[in-house]
């Protein structure tokens, strides 16, 4: 009997870590632009694109942009449809976490998803009035990856047609002298 | 009796259209060489389109309709009001190419606020796009901010170059022909350039730690819509994006540089240095930024958004700066500038209103102005006050001592009651859509004064009605109607003249 206690105690604590652990309040970024004073210093669960840049400081810490927007999951370039403004907020990440990444969205690459547990900073008074995730994990959910580049062919021979019709009408109407 | 314009007319506006035209196609070749270069091969194909058709006007202007006449007042006018619409409707080609606008008229609306140095934005996902496209809406706003006609005057000397000066809301001829005043104009815009991009690529690389490639292009584009006081971005979280004093504090500096009257550049560059602080101009514009600071400040800290002093003055100065200077960077998220209620608003929003220096890059009703609104004013009060036969001093000093005459002040009410009016046009559309009136106000204002501050009303799902409203607001703000009102007067003159 104290054995199969023992069990069920170590059974709950070994559930409970778990739960613990990501206690993190899940959020998209939206969210966290919506209610950012009311989740400020929370601990926050969270997904999305690194996009832009990998900034590298002095501090030890890399700085990315971390999109929770349509075009994270379908950009404008695979057929996804315009439907605004990008929605993003600065990552903080530890400079040990930040290994092995695909490079940032851009144009010619959709960025690495990844999800992120970190603690929500708004209006950080070490850093006066910044709002930013400090991050303490990072899984990449998705790999980034290449995007294919179309020539539009028509696009440029019409534009090469009217370049040489300014210039053949430039020379036919030269005036004389 | 109206007059009906002739075929000579015509012909005199298609010559000078064709000039500035050429220019364009000549300026469209950096964005299409930028293209190449990147191996954006999409963009390169839509750039090339828009040279070619830039090419063929202006070579159809200057050639088939051959110079007959010089320019008169009302041809300029007509040629800057034109200029200022059809740019931005062919420069808008490759950004509708680009697959990142839902209709022709977003892109038509993202290139007209480029041009007009506003900011404002309909463009989807500009964290996905190319470097090219966005190294040329980035500048079209240093090409709007200088002046399209200041670039062809530069270029093509010569007569009615004072009429075309003057059209693009230009009022002071610094040196004694326009063609060295353009001249000057272009020599401190290139100081500021290779001064902002190496102090901004070196932020970017050195304390950023981006490549240093992106540190170059991040430092090029902020530059572009800095001393111009456009506001776009190459990031869609404006300059918070850098997450970093010094850089807020370079692009700080080149927002005031834009800000600034050429005039004031040269009393700066050549002296008396001392003489700048005794200009009308410059005593309005550091006591309204004082006063707009202080209202923002003093509502922020009601609002109790920010829990210290230091971040509360930090994201309070950057937002008023840009909003006095009419840049519209921000560092803030619309969302969280849209609760910036109560006086923290009223500051933003006045700061707006009231806008730059004249002929600077900047936008809005303008510091003289107002300062020799508030003189006239003071004036008036001293004439009521005072016995019956008191002489009231009418003068101020504005680069030498200058007199304020009714006619200056005549002038000086028409232009500040249009920009009330145009503030309004905007607002009241915006109300009738349902939009708050302080989000509707605060909009409409960033687009007459081309500041490009918003708080999420402009989106791509925004009435079309709304959109060529604020389009207008952006098109005549720039121009300070006059050009817009000849425009309107040569095309009713067309249908109704004799």
């Amino acid at each position: 009997m104290r054995r199969l206690i023992r069990v069920a105690v170590l059974a709950t604590v070994f559930l409970v870590i778990p739960v613990s652990a990501s206690a993190a309040e899940e959020v998209t970024v939206n969210e966290i632009l919506e209610m950012g004073a009311d989740l400020a210093g929370e601990e926050v669960a969270l997904e999305g694109e690194l996009v832009g840049d990998y900034g590298f400081r002095d501090d030890g810490s890399m700085w990315t942009q971390l999109n929770g927007d349509t075009y994270a999951l379908l950009p404008i370039r695979e057929g996804g449809r315009p439907a605004g403004a990008n929605i993003g907020i600065a990552l903080r990440i530890p400079l040990d976490l930040s290994g092995g990444l695909d490079p940032p969205g851009g144009y010619r690459y959709r960025g690495p998803i990844v999800r992120v547990i970190g603690i929500w900073k708004y209006h950080d008074t070490a850093r006066p009035g910044e709002s930013y995730v400090e991050v303490q994990s990072l899984t990449v959910t998705e790999p980034g990856r290449q995007l294919d580049q179309e020539i539009d062919w028509d696009v440029i021979l019409f534009g090469l047609v009217l370049l040489i019709g300014a210039g053949i009408i430039a020379l036919l109407t030269r005036p004389e002298g | 009796m109206l007059i009906r314009p002739v075929a000579e007319d015509f012909r005199v506006i298609g010559f000078y259209m064709g000039r500035i035209f050429l220019v364009v196609a000549a300026a469209s070749l950096l964005p299409l060489t930028w293209a190449g270069i990147a191996r954006e091969w999409h963009p390169f194909g839509s750039f090339l389109l828009m040279t070619g058709v830039f090419a063929l006007l202006g070579v159809i202007g200057v050639r088939i309709a051959p110079k007959v006449s010089e320019l008169d007042w009302s041809h300029g006018m007509v040629v800057v009001a034109l200029t200022w619409l059809i740019v931005p409707m062919m420069g808008a080609i490759p950004l509708l190419l680009s697959g990142h606008f839902g209709r022709p008229l977003d892109a038509f609306f993202d290139a007209m606020s480029g041009l007009t140095t506003t900011g404002l934005s309909l463009l989807s996902d500009v964290d996905h796009l190319a470097s090219s496209i966005n190294f040329w809406r980035h500048f079209l706003q240093f090409l709007g901010g200088q002046g399209i006609i200041l670039a062809a005057l530069t270029i093509f000397a010569g007569t009615g170059g004072i009429t075309l000066y003057f059209g693009e809301a230009r009022d002071e001829r610094i040196l004694p022909s326009v063609t060295s005043t353009a001249r000057f104009i272009w020599a401190v815009s290139v100081v500021h350039l290779i001064f902002g991009v190496t102090a901004l690529g070196l932020v970017g690389w050195l304390v950023l730690g981006f490549d240093f490639d992106r540190s170059i292009f991040h430092g090029l584009m902020t530059f572009f819509a800095g001393f111009d006081t456009g506001g776009f971005s190459p990031q869609s979280t404006s300059i918070g994006y850098y997450h970093s004093a010094i850089f807020e504090g370079v692009t700080a500096l080149l927002m005031v540089a834009g800000a600034m009257s050429f005039g004031l550049h040269y009393a700066l560059w050549r002296g008396p240095r001392r003489s700048v602080f005794a200009n009308l101009e410059t005593r309005t514009i550091l006591s309204t930024f004082g006063f707009t600071m202080v209202l923002t400040l003093l509502g922020l800290a009601a609002t109790g958004l920010f829990v210290n002093v230091a971040g509360l003055t930090r994201q309070g100065f950057f937002q008023i700066l840009s909003a006095h200077t009419g840049t519209g960077f921000s560092t803030v998220p619309p969302v969280e500038l849209a609760r910036w209620g109560g006086l923290a608003f009223g500051g933003i929003a006045i700061a707006m209103a009231l806008g730059g220096m004249g002929s600077s890059t900047a936008g809005g009703v303008k510091s003289l102005r107002i300062g020799l609104t508030v003189k006239a004013v003071v004036n008036q009060i001293k004439q009521v006050l005072l016995p019956e036969h008191a002489l009231v001093g009418t003068a101020y000093n504005q680069s030498g001592r200058k007199h304020l005459t009714p006619v200056l002040i005549q002038s000086v009410m028409i232009i500040s009651l249009l920009y009330v009016a145009l503030y309004l046009l905007g607002a009241g559309i915006g109300l009738a859509y349902g939009i708050p009136l302080q989000e509707s106000l605060f909009e409409s204002v960033s687009a007459s004064a081309n500041v490009g501050l918003s708080v999420g009303v402009t989106d791509p799902s925004m009435p079309i009605l709304l959109e060529l409203v604020y389009m207008l607001q952006m098109w005549a703000g720039r121009l300070e109607f006059v050009a817009v009102f000849s425009l309107l007067g040569f095309a009713y003159a067309w249908v109704r003249g004799k």
